[in-house]
């Protein structure tokens, strides 16, 4: 993951057990590397490019402000995070 | 590595294939490109994250390209997507075979033949309905239709009921006919990915294929399968792929032509408990075939992604998701007239999938999402979270009039497990890359043996029109091929 994505990640985990906050990062990275190689490169060049644009307008509001996009492609972009971080948290806490 | 017949894919097409050639004496080699995974670990429990890691393609992450995407899922493991569906049994409807036959010119295809192979299939894999009464959140469904006055079916289910198995056993591939294959003398080969069919100097007939096989040490060893018979049983998208990266084209129709049910959901929140353990056995027949209304998977991870989906204020999201118990996950999935391609691209392993839905489509969703918040709400749901961005949640049956505008192209979130007719079957070649039995035109031995084969998405789960025709086809090649 790149640290933009990781720094999402981060973001979007409510969790505050270090431990399960560590093993959600862990399966979001291995569900993005997973991932059909032509999508996984799609997000990695939108994070890039987040990236980028966080370094020029820097926001303590990352997802948010990703999230009220009025841009498809970024909603979609922080929904993704958001679906792994979100189905992680709640289905590796039932099973810690 | 040698053998007569080569079936590359061990799912429902690809199970059925090989344990009918095998049980008939021939050396049959099933390659999956998935690993084993015991159908009984106890770890690994149905639409669970352990499952989603061990036994999905790509983790479950995989969407067809278009506005909007559509997230499909498909398994990789012995037994394939049987071993990760709901093992809902819906036959191929009367009506659709008839009007398959006649528009793609299928030999062989009249409903009473393919009810007579759908009746074997049913017994050798206990297909059946629930021995008790269904759990709620199916009970919720035809509570729902009773008070609306529309057709609901509780349909059966490939599940074993066993003394002591009161929730039953599911009958996949894995449990049954690939066990049964090998018990006939089949071999297996796991963790093996077919990279390549290779073909003699004139392209005429197939001589095997080449694969790459993991070893458990995580170390790879490249195969070569000399074969006299292959049969590529991959699914929708896996088998057009192989076939595209084989160049092989089947005259232009290889990979065109993909159908799906595209699928939008809702969570539905009752004022009681409703059981996660299960899908729902009963389905909204009302508006069938080309608008189905069933449940979904409800485990905690599965009511935490449907209510993000309607993307409602934190404090609705929370306040719904601390009362999880009360929630469960229901869809509406429609016959799309749009269709999708499959394309190989070198050098990568996963094929681009598009799929670009028609303005028909999307209203059709949009009455689909009504018609379901309609039935949540006569089923006594309180609150409905629909899968659209921004989606009014609903508490009122007059405020689902709000969800029409709502369903567009930009903010609809859908998703789909039914993926068919990448390689359509018939003798029409302009619209058809292989014969009404499974053969790809311009090669001898050469046939494709599962849900690519379906001219057309059938409205109903596609296990049971799978195996119908890898049944009927697979004793096709046994009464052609000496």
């Amino acid at each position: 993951m790149l640290d933009f994505e990781r720094q999402l990640v981060a973001t979007l985990t409510d969790v505050d057990d270090p431990g399960l906050r560590a093993r959600v990062a862990g399966f979001v990275e291995a569900s993005l590397h997973a991932m059909p190689e032509h999508l996984r490169l799609g997000v990695l060049v939108q994070s890039v490019a987040f990236a980028a644009w966080t370094k020029i307008a820097p926001t303590d509001d990352l997802a948010g402000r990703l999230e009220r996009s009025p841009i498809p492609l970024v909603r979609q972009h922080v929904r993704l995070f958001r679906s792994l971080v979100l189905f992680a948290e709640q289905e590796l806490a039932t099973t810690a | 590595m040698r053998t007569e017949v080569l079936v590359i894919g061990s799912g429902a097409g690809g199970a059925t294939t090989a344990a009918v050639l095998a049980e008939a004496g021939r050396h049959v080699t099933i390659v999956e490109e998935g690993p084993w995974v015991d159908p009984d670990d106890p770890t690994i429990e149905p639409f669970s994250i352990q499952e989603m890691t061990t036994k999905y393609r790509h983790h479950g992450s995989s969407a067809a390209l278009g506005t909007p995407p559509i997230a499909y899922a498909e398994g990789r493991c012995v037994g394939g997507s049987t071993e990760v569906n709901s093992g809902l049994w819906h036959r191929l409807p009367e009506h659709l075979a008839e009007e398959w036959a006649e528009a793609y010119a299928i030999d062989g295809f009249e409903p009473a033949t393919l009810a007579a192979y759908a009746e074997r299939i049913e017994g050798w894999q206990s297909v059946s309905k629930v021995p008790a009464a269904p759990p709620l959140s199916s009970a919720l469904l035809e509570r729902g239709a009773t008070k609306l006055g529309w057709r609901s079916t509780e349909f059966p289910r490939v599940f074993r009921y066993d003394a002591g198995h009161q929730r039953g056993v599911k009958q996949t591939m894995a449990r049954t006919l690939v066990p049964r294959a090998l018990a006939a003398g089949a071999q297996l080969v796991p963790d093996c990915r077919v990279t390549k069919l290779t073909t003699n100097d004139d392209r005429t007939r197939i001589t095997g294929a080449r694969a790459r096989r993991t070893r458990n040490d995580g170390t790879t060893e490249d195969l070569t399968i000399e074969a006299d018979h292959v049969f590529v049983c991959g699914g929708a998208i896996q088998t057009p792929a192989l076939l595209q990266r084989s160049r092989i084209r089947g005259r232009g129709q290889v990979g065109k032509g993909l159908k799906l049910h595209p699928t939008i959901k809702i969570a539905a929140r009752f004022p009681h408990p409703v059981d996660h353990g299960d899908v729902p056995m009963h389905r909204i027949t009302e508006f069938a075939p080309n608008l189905t209304i069933g449940g979904s998977a409800s485990r905690k991870g599965h009511v935490a992604l449907a209510l993000a989906d309607a993307a409602p204020p934190r404090t609705d999201f929370d306040d719904a998701l601390d009362d999880w118990e009360n929630v469960a996950v229901y869809y509406a999935a429609i016959r799309s007239e749009a269709a999708g391609r499959v394309q190989a691209i070198p050098g990568l392993e996963a094929p681009l999938v598009t799929y670009r839905l028609t303005d028909g489509d999307m209203s059709r969703l949009a009455r689909g999402l009504v018609h379901l918040g309609e039935l949540l709400l006569a089923a006594g749901a309180t609150e409905l979270f629909p899968s659209v961005d921004g989606g009014t949640i609903v508490r009122r049956h007059d405020e689902l009039t709000r969800w029409w505008d709502a369903v567009d192209r930009t903010r609809t979130n859908l998703m789909t497990v039914h993926l068919t007719s990448s390689v359509r079957m018939g003798e029409d070649a302009r619209r058809s890359g292989a014969d009404s039995f499974g053969r790809i035109r311009g090669f001898d031995n050469l046939y494709v043996n599962d849900a690519s084969l379906l001219p057309d998405a059938p409205g109903v789960n596609p296990q049971a029109a799978i195996m119908t025709i890898a049944l009927r086809n697979a004793e096709h090649f046994l009464a052609t091929t000496p």
